[in-house]
């Protein structure tokens, strides 16, 4: 299997194998020509192949007439709000987010500082595919401008946002992990802002990775050790890019990652009522928070533009998804742990709970994720077949996103990931037994 | 008739025209293809300042750091600048990004061994072969290497001048010079050069911004503006770059540009006056050169044309000195390769040491003119047009290296195919220019026949 993927979400794969320079021109040569030029923000975690991939984009939007904006390192949504404030008709993320060190990614990010839908990815590609770019001549090719003030303007958003006051007089303790990406510079300023006596570890973006930058519990031991050591009242963990958010309680104990949406919406539906949206794969816990607020939920299929035009379609107080990226439609209509890191001290300041309480009271069911690596020509084949048995078994299908089944115990949600050449089962139930049960019922029926 | 191209990939590098043919990805894959020849090492990279320089660098950096090559951006800077911090850092090896004396829409990679000199052919060809493969060293996570942004690689080319000629010995009268930059890469470095040894300069044409405020070759019919600078100013001497620095020509203190081969007779009378030894040019070079080299008793060697040529000759035969024809002055106890800043370092020097103006200078050497012209000629139909000029021409002793070079009892002649262009060029070197003249025609009149 080759570890590229080029869809809808923009293009992805491991430098020095299959994501090359000549791909990345490409990609950015096809944006610059979509956007018809115009003025592009550009922005990079800290991988070591950010600097090259940064070159090769640059080059490609130069080529084609565009007027480039440099952020240099800083994370995905401080670029996507500087779309808006600089009025620029596009930004590129170069960052594979979640995704082990070796990976890189482009991100295409639109006028109005959100990803591109689906449509708008498909028209991308047609682009990619056509390999006909414009090209702009000596007389009218732009230059690079640099400006690292996106993460200051980001933090100054944030501060209009949250009760910044009230968190500052309690003087919180707060631990977080960086993981030596995009949110070394915000997160600890941000934090500092809030007047919180800052714990950080693995703040120094010139660092590899210490970790996988996946905030779950697995990555989460040195945070939770940091969190004992300075009795702290909560810890985050970043991932590389600013988007997901992973939590530690003022225990030491690291809680699942699906547990940052659920914690986010009892803290948001409790102060305002209304529509939480999320995908399909979510934790079913933020129905049973939704309800108790009184709230509701729309599903959507996994990916964030879904979530922001699922915000904008109904209207909605709070996205996320179980992946821990949380959107605060407040601040701006993307994921952003930054944000999150505000909506959860602010409830902490003006409640004086600890996050131990508030977990104490939040569902406990137990969520199993399983990735099955397909052959990249079977992958939609075997999702495929998997409907037709469940057709077969005469199960109710819900084709959001993949196939998700409510069996009396718990939801099987299977789906083609949209980044790798692997089928993601996730299941739910409330007892671990079950859980395990309905993960082995859906592996027997899938067939690679 | 087919389309004229906008796209040449040959030993001398890539060169095409920016929003037609020479699109980020196949600089990428040229950069890639170098870092491969180069066995990812470190590589010096510079820019003349066209407005495609910044997206052509970022087209070759991603390319370089792709195969796990330490990239050094020195930003703009001349080409001899390039191979100077090349040889100075150890570099494995440099790109200079300039397409020389090509109009603005114009771009090109020139790419420079770990000697400081340009790829001879085989290596060249070697590169090219690489590109064409299309299999490219490719390195991922904590292999790759990072680009360093270094400013001050015009510094130590001023050192390094400074260091090897010192500045211009005290004269009651500061010399006073006008430079025209030609808008080009020494924009910035030539105006502080001639300051730091210690000469008055008037800048003309120094805003590296990617205009062309004349053509970029430095021959008589672009220089009107540099003549009137000179007389206007009461300069003593006139000094034009090209657009990458590396050629120059001299305007007299009458405001008269002296001829372009004349400034390799300027260096080597400079030169051969303080160390003796062997001095190389190319056969198409005025016969001046070797005049003034029998003054010092030196030996000359002829080499063909093109600037890998004459370095390979001077390295052979240990030269002190060197040079094209057309402006280029080669002097390698600085820079083993076409450098104007050292050119005008050398003719300074001689100005002020021997005190006698640019006039005097001139009149004091043999006296020839170069006439050159072209006739269109298909390929395919040179050798036989060649073969004319040998039958023609047989009584006369003749260098057949590279075309076809009469030596004539008053003077020389040579016919040649262009590698680049389907012309034949004819040009004739006598003591007056109406023989020089006579002698073009005569040969373009049989050829046509």
């Amino acid at each position: 299997m080759k570890p590229l993927k080029i869809g809808i979400t923009g293009v992805r794969g491991i430098v020095g194998e299959t994501f090359t320079p000549e791909l990345a021109v490409d990609f950015a040569e096809s944006f610059g020509t979509y956007l018809d030029r115009g003025r592009i923000l550009v922005c990079r975690d800290t991988r070591p192949s950010g600097p090259m991939i940064r070159s090769a984009v640059l080059a490609g939007l130069l080529a084609v007439g565009c007027e480039v904006v440099d952020l240099g390192i800083c994370p995905t949504p401080s670029m996507q709000l500087a779309v808006k404030s600089l009025k620029a008709d596009g930004g590129i993320a170069i960052t594979a987010g979640h995704n082990p060190w070796q990976w890189n990614a482009l991100k295409f990010v639109r006028s109005d500082g959100l990803y591109l839908n689906s449509t708008q990815g498909e028209e991308l590609l047609d682009i990619f595919h056509q390999g006909e770019f414009a090209k702009a001549g000596w007389d009218t090719i732009q230059h690079v401008v640099h400006t690292a003030d996106a993460i200051e303007e980001h933090v100054k958003a944030l501060s209009e946002n949250f009760a910044v006051d009230a968190i500052k007089s309690k003087k919180l303790t707060v631990a977080v992990d960086c993981c030596n990406g995009a949110c070394s510079f915000l997160s600890p300023k941000w934090l500092a802002i809030l007047g919180c006596e800052v714990l950080a570890v693995n703040d120094n973006p010139n660092a590899p990775f210490p970790h996988s930058p996946e905030p779950k519990p697995e990555t989460m031991a040195q945070l939770c050790a940091v969190v004992k050591a300075g009795r702290a009242a909560i810890g985050f963990a970043h991932d590389a890019d600013g988007e997901r958010l992973g939590i530690v309680s003022d225990l030491g104990e690291p809680l699942s990652e699906e547990m940052t949406l659920a914690i986010a919406a009892d803290i948001r539906l409790g102060k305002k009522s209304g529509t939480v949206v999320t995908n399909v794969s979510t934790s079913s816990a933020i129905d049973i928070v939704a309800a108790r607020h009184g709230g509701s939920v729309v599903r959507v299929p996994v990916g964030q533009a879904y979530i922001s035009e699922g915000l904008i379609e109904h209207n909605g107080v709070l996205g996320g998804e179980g992946s821990g990226g949380i959107t605060v439609p407040e601040v701006h209509l993307t994921h952003d742990s930054a944000a999150a890191i505000g909506l959860i001290l602010e409830y902490m300041a003006q409640t004086g709970e600890r996050i131990s309480d508030l977990v104490a009271q939040l569902p406990r069911l137990t969520t199993l994720k399983h990735n099955v690596t397909v052959a990249p020509h079977r992958l939609y084949s075997v999702l495929q077949e998997f409907r037709s048995v469940m057709e077969q078994e005469d199960i109710e299908i819900d084709s959001t996103d993949g196939i998700k089944v409510t069996l009396p115990d718990g939801w099987v949600h299977v789906r083609a990931s949209n980044t790798e050449s692997m089928i993601r089962i996730i299941v739910e139930a409330e007892k671990k037994e079950a859980a395990r049960e309905l993960l082995d019922w859906a592996r027997d029926r899938i067939k690679r | 008739m087919r389309a004229i191209p906008t796209l040449k990939i040959s030993i001398s590098g890539v060169r095409g025209v920016v929003g037609q043919s020479l699109t980020p990805k196949l600089l990428t894959r040229f950069a890639q293809a170098f870092g491969t020849h180069t066995g990812s090492g470190t590589i010096v990279i510079g820019r003349d300042p066209r407005t495609s320089g910044e997206m052509v660098k970022h087209a070759v950096v991603a390319g370089l750091l792709s195969t796990g090559s330490r990239v050094i951006d020195i930003g703009v800077c001349p080409v001899p600048t390039v191979q100077l911090q090349v040889r100075q850092r150890r570099a494995q090896g440099g790109i200079a990004i300039t397409a020389s004396h090509n109009p603005a829409e114009w771009n090109a990679l020139k790419f420079i061994g770990s000697n400081g000199l340009f790829l001879d052919s085989g290596q060249a060809r070697e590169l090219l072969d690489i590109y064409h493969q299309g299999e490219y060293t490719k390195v991922g996570g904590a292999e790759l290497r990072t680009v360093e942004e270094v400013e001050g690689a015009t510094d130590s080319h001023i050192k390094a001048i400074l260091d090897a000629l010192g500045p211009l010995p005290q004269t009651q009268k500061k010399l006073r010079v006008v430079l025209d930059s030609c808008n080009g890469a020494g924009s910035l470095v030539g105006p502080r050069l001639i300051e730091a040894l210690g000469a008055e300069v008037i800048p003309i044409n120094v805003t590296p911004d990617g205009s062309f405020p004349r053509p970029a070759e430095p021959v008589p019919e672009n220089l009107g503006d540099l003549c009137r600078a000179v007389k206007e100013h009461k300069a003593d001497v006139g000094f034009a770059q090209d657009m990458d620095a590396d050629r120059l020509a001299i305007v007299s203190d009458r405001g008269e540009p002296i001829g372009e081969d004349y400034t390799l007779v300027l260096a080597i009378l400079h030169v051969l006056g303080r160390e003796k030894g062997p001095v190389v040019a190319n056969l198409s070079t005025t016969s001046a050169v070797a005049d003034i080299a029998k003054r010092f008793d030196c030996p000359v060697f002829l080499t063909k044309i093109g600037e890998v040529n004459v370095t390979d000759g001077m390295q052979q035969h240990g030269a002190v000195i060197g040079g094209e024809g057309n402006g280029g002055v080669i002097y390698p106890r600085i820079n083993f390769c076409r450098d104007s800043l050292v050119a005008i370092a050398l003719v300074l020097h001689l100005l002020a040491e021997t005190g006698k103006s640019v006039t005097e200078l001139r009149e004091d050497i043999p006296q020839y003119t170069i006439v050159k012209e072209k006739m269109t000629c298909a390929s395919d139909r040179i050798p036989s047009m060649l073969r004319m000029v040998r039958q023609e021409f047989a009584q006369y002793p003749m260098d057949t290296r590279d075309g076809v070079k009469v030596i004539l009892p008053d003077g020389w002649l040579l016919v040649r195919g262009s590698n680049t262009e389907p012309i034949i060029r004819v040009v004739a070197e006598a003591k007056s220019e109406d023989r020089a003249k006579a002698m073009v025609a005569e040969v373009i009149k049989q050829l046509s026949f």
